[in-house]
């Protein structure tokens, strides 16, 4: 049975031959086992920024003042949820670009990666600036240390996207690179676009909501 | 077509040039995995002369051979070489040299990411030891708990060789992970069902999860810790509001997995050696496949019985007890199928069978006193005794270093082609299993007469003298019967009689390949059509699907179907030039130099848009 499927694959050159079971490509399973690994990561911050809220009471929270009013700090709920809003749609952009490629329409391919790196890029520069407003330091005590690492390995991962993103913008762009039926490096970054996403979803809910 | 000419364009298209340009660029899963079995084994030796340094300090009360702050930094790297540099990444090399043998593949999944695994592991082993070097080894222990690893306690370089050098080695290890997960999934010989992966595979897959999901919590504890020391962040100062006990969870979420990614591969060995050396299959082989895969998830629920004496919730610590106690279920099951697969067989006690029954006694010594931490007032009493010691170097010495020694005899004729001298091995063994047993054994009483670990001496009249003073010759013969296996190597690979493709006749692929397997492992890709394809004669073969080019099948997940045609990459610089970059990186966070970092930075950049590049390698040819 095997030996007949190979054969069939050395006849017909290296066209992938539709076999039993999943298709999926060595690239994309790497990929969605890193991410699971960068989800532990992520966990683990999450624990942390968890620990210092569960040591602190409640009309103490958050246990930092600015240093400049001496109030107590607010985070700035609305400012970042429209920010959260732009990476949100970033997903959808991404989607959209991928479909494109899907359609052989490669023009809506890089238009999608260009407003996805757009809006990703809006997001980072936003949330530099909030670092800049905040009026406390990473060594302001446990919350400063557990805030600043947790939306700082964020901002790290969404660079690590925007730069994933424009190394497949200029592959598209410069080596015509993928096809409809082969994508994965693409489809690779995409997946963790979103994955990068969904964490700001939580983190979002968890630092400035509740 | 006869056999001689796809050999020949496979050796064309395979071969890599000799000399050092080719040494350093390597892709090739079989160098990749004799590096590391030679690296590790180099921190394997210096590892031992710490532990003999220890155990002649130790030798009799009061002794002032060391001082203490140069006991302190000799038993913490003594474990941090033993569990980081050693055991994991020997047993990497096992992982690398025979997974893509085992399963009938030519390569890695991603060869280059393989060879980046290994110049990462040596650069981050080589910075850990430049701590030594400079007289500043870590020296807060290989657990190192805050707060006494923060700056207020430990100031000096010395512990952020221990954070920095566990985040550097961090990204071999799980990049090793991802390709053998990917490896095992995607890249099986036609046929290999799911239910016919060998294993020693199940295991690695089993562990390679392990490692993916555990490796995280010790990076970002590390991290964290280095935030505090290095930047002045507050993560585990209680009067800042943070919290020690912080600390201890992410290390033993990271530590008790990393028990099992220890010894997982390590029982994968033993259940590879003793059906092939009792002639026939694994009894009970899918009880076995189960035993393993949830050991390792078991393994993640387990971490708080490392935390019993912390003062915890009685509820929370309840429940960690009972799962302790439950873990040992799946092992238990592997025990028996392995007595059982020997007493239905017919046992041939050649060297590697000698360490794998050996293995399996020492095991059960080491199984039982883990299962009495399990009893948490017991555990209290005992904690951060000698008894702890003796435990884990009966699980971690016995449960790995015995398996190694078991492997390291099974596949040195593949590895090297040649057959090592069988009366050596056999005093060999002897040796060892004396030595270990009468070096460790006496610590469990010591730690029950109460001596702590970690202390560099103590006084007479404890009741402890004899029993350290034994401890201490069983290690001097242990360290004999370790040379004798060095001898035993070296004479093989000088005067050892020609192996021959299988010279145990045994049931895996490996054994299907030339000793030492050609460039391209298989001149025709085998199909496999049961769990021990040698033993299932004859074994159909593909008839050179990949006209001899640089290519291996892709199979598909669960069934093993054929899929496409994967084109190899060739010999590279990016692994090292990445590996080297990385260095600068963290030789720039360990001075705190942002300059450097920054260049670092650039430099890994650079490497990555190398890395990029549309390559004819990943898309279909």
């Amino acid at each position: 049975m095997a030996a007949e499927h190979t054969a069939t694959i050395a006849s017909h050159g290296d066209v992938a031959t539709p076999g039993r079971g999943s298709g999926i490509s060595r690239g994309m399973l790497a990929m969605i086992i890193f991410i699971g690994s960068e989800a532990m990561l992520f966990a683990s911050f999450f624990a942390a920024y968890f620990m210092v809220r569960y040591n602190i009471a409640d009309n103490d929270w958050p246990p930092v003042k600015d240093i400049a009013t001496g109030e107590r700090f607010e985070p700035p709920v609305v400012l970042t949820g429209v920010n959260t809003l732009f990476l949100v749609f970033s997903s959808f952009t991404v989607w959209f670009a991928e479909h494109r490629l899907k359609h052989g329409d490669r023009k809506g391919l890089e238009r999608g990666l260009l407003v996805t790196m757009f809006l990703g890029l809006t997001f980072l520069v936003v949330q530099i600036n909030e670092y800049v407003h905040l009026g406390f330091t990473p060594q302001d005590k446990a919350f400063g240390a557990a805030f600043y690492t947790l939306t700082g390995f964020h901002g790290l991962h969404v660079f690590v996207g925007l730069c994933l993103l424009l190394i497949c913008y200029l592959r598209v762009k410069r080596a015509h690179d993928f096809t409809p039926q082969w994508s994965t490096p693409l489809n690779a970054a995409s997946l963790y676009w979103h994955f990068v996403d969904v964490v700001w979803v939580f983190l979002y809910v968890v630092v400035y909501l509740i | 077509m006869t056999a001689a000419s796809p050999g020949i364009a496979l050796r064309r298209a395979w071969a890599e040039r000799p000399g050092i340009a080719s040494a350093l660029t390597t892709v090739d899963h079989k160098r990749i995995g004799r590096r590391y079995l030679a690296t590790a084994m180099a921190f394997f030796a210096v590892g031992g002369v710490e532990a003999l340094l220890i155990r002649v300090q130790l030798a009799r009360p009061e002794e002032r051979l060391l001082r203490p702050e140069a006991y302190d930094q000799i038993f913490t790297m003594h474990g941090l070489t033993m569990i980081f540099l050693f055991v994991t990444p020997l047993l990497s090399g096992f992982g690398n040299f025979v997974i893509p043998l085992m399963l009938g593949a030519r390569d890695m999944a991603f060869p280059r990411v393989n060879a980046l695994s290994y110049w990462v592991y040596l650069a981050a082993g080589l910075f850990m030891y430049t701590g030594l070097l400079i007289g500043r080894a870590p020296d807060a222990g290989w657990f190192s708990y805050a707060p006494l690893s923060g700056p207020d306690f430990t100031p000096g370089v010395n512990t952020d060789f221990y954070g920095l050098g566990l985040i550097f080695l961090g990204i071999s290890t799980t990049a090793g992970a991802i390709n053998i997960i990917v490896t095992t999934l995607k890249l099986r010989a036609p046929g290999m069902s799911i239910d016919r992966i060998p294993l020693f595979v199940w295991a690695w897959l089993a562990t390679a999860l392990a490692i993916v999901f555990a490796i995280p919590a010790l990076t970002t504890a590390a991290l964290m810790l280095e935030l505090e020391r290095l930047y002045g962040f507050h993560f585990f100062d209680t009067a800042a509001g943070g919290d020690p006990v912080l600390w201890q969870h992410l290390f033993w979420i990271f530590g008790h997995p990393d028990v099992y990614i220890i010894f997982l591969p390590a029982v994968g060995i033993v259940s590879t050696v003793i059906p092939v050396f009792s002639g026939r299959p694994m009894v009970v082989h899918n009880w076995v496949v189960m035993s393993t895969l949830l050991t390792g998830l078991l393994g993640f629920g387990v971490w708080v019985h490392h935390m019993f004496a912390v003062g915890l919730p009685q509820l929370s610590i309840t429940f960690f007890a009972a799962a302790s106690l439950i873990i040992a279920v799946p092992s238990g099951i592997q025990v028996f199928a392995w007595i059982a697969t020997m007493l239905t067989g017919r046992p041939r006690l050649a060297t590697p069978m000698l360490y794998a029954v050996g293995f399996i006694v020492v095991f059960v010594v080491g199984g039982i006193t883990g299962v009495m931490f399990a009893a948490i007032p017991f555990d209290q009493q005992v904690t951060d005794s000698y008894f702890v010691v003796a435990h884990f170097h009966y699980v971690l010495f016995g449960g790995a270093v015995f398996p190694i020694l078991a492997g390291l005899h099974h596949w040195w004729p593949k590895i090297t082609g040649r057959l090592t001298h069988e009366r050596a091995g056999a005093v060999s063994f002897w040796l060892v299993f004396a030595g270990f047993n009468v070096t460790f054994f006496p610590m469990h009483i010591s730690g029950l007469l109460g001596m702590p670990r970690r202390v560099y001496t103590y006084p007479r009249g404890m009741g402890w003298d004899a029993l350290n003073l034994i401890s201490t010759l069983g290690a001097v013969v242990l360290a004999a019967g370790l040379l004798v296996v060095l001898a035993t190597l070296v004479w093989s690979l000088r005067a050892g009689p020609e192996a021959g493709p299988d010279p145990w006749g045994a049931d895996t692929l490996e054994w299907a390949a030339q000793s030492p397997p050609e460039p391209y492992n298989f001149t025709r890709i085998p199909v496999v059509r049961s769990a021990n394809p040698l033993w299932d004669p004859p074994l159909p073969h593909v008839d050179d699907p990949l006209a001899g080019g640089h290519r291996t099948p892709e199979t598909s997940l669960g069934e093993g179907d054929p899929q496409r045609i994967l084109r190899m990459p060739e010999e590279s610089w990016l692994p090292l030039c990445m590996a080297l970059s990385l260095a600068v990186v963290f030789t720039g966070l360990i001075t705190t130099t942002t300059v450097v970092i920054v260049l670092g930075g650039l430099l890994v950049g650079l490497v990555v848009a190398g890395w990029a590049r549309p390559g004819a390698q990943e898309a279909p040819a």
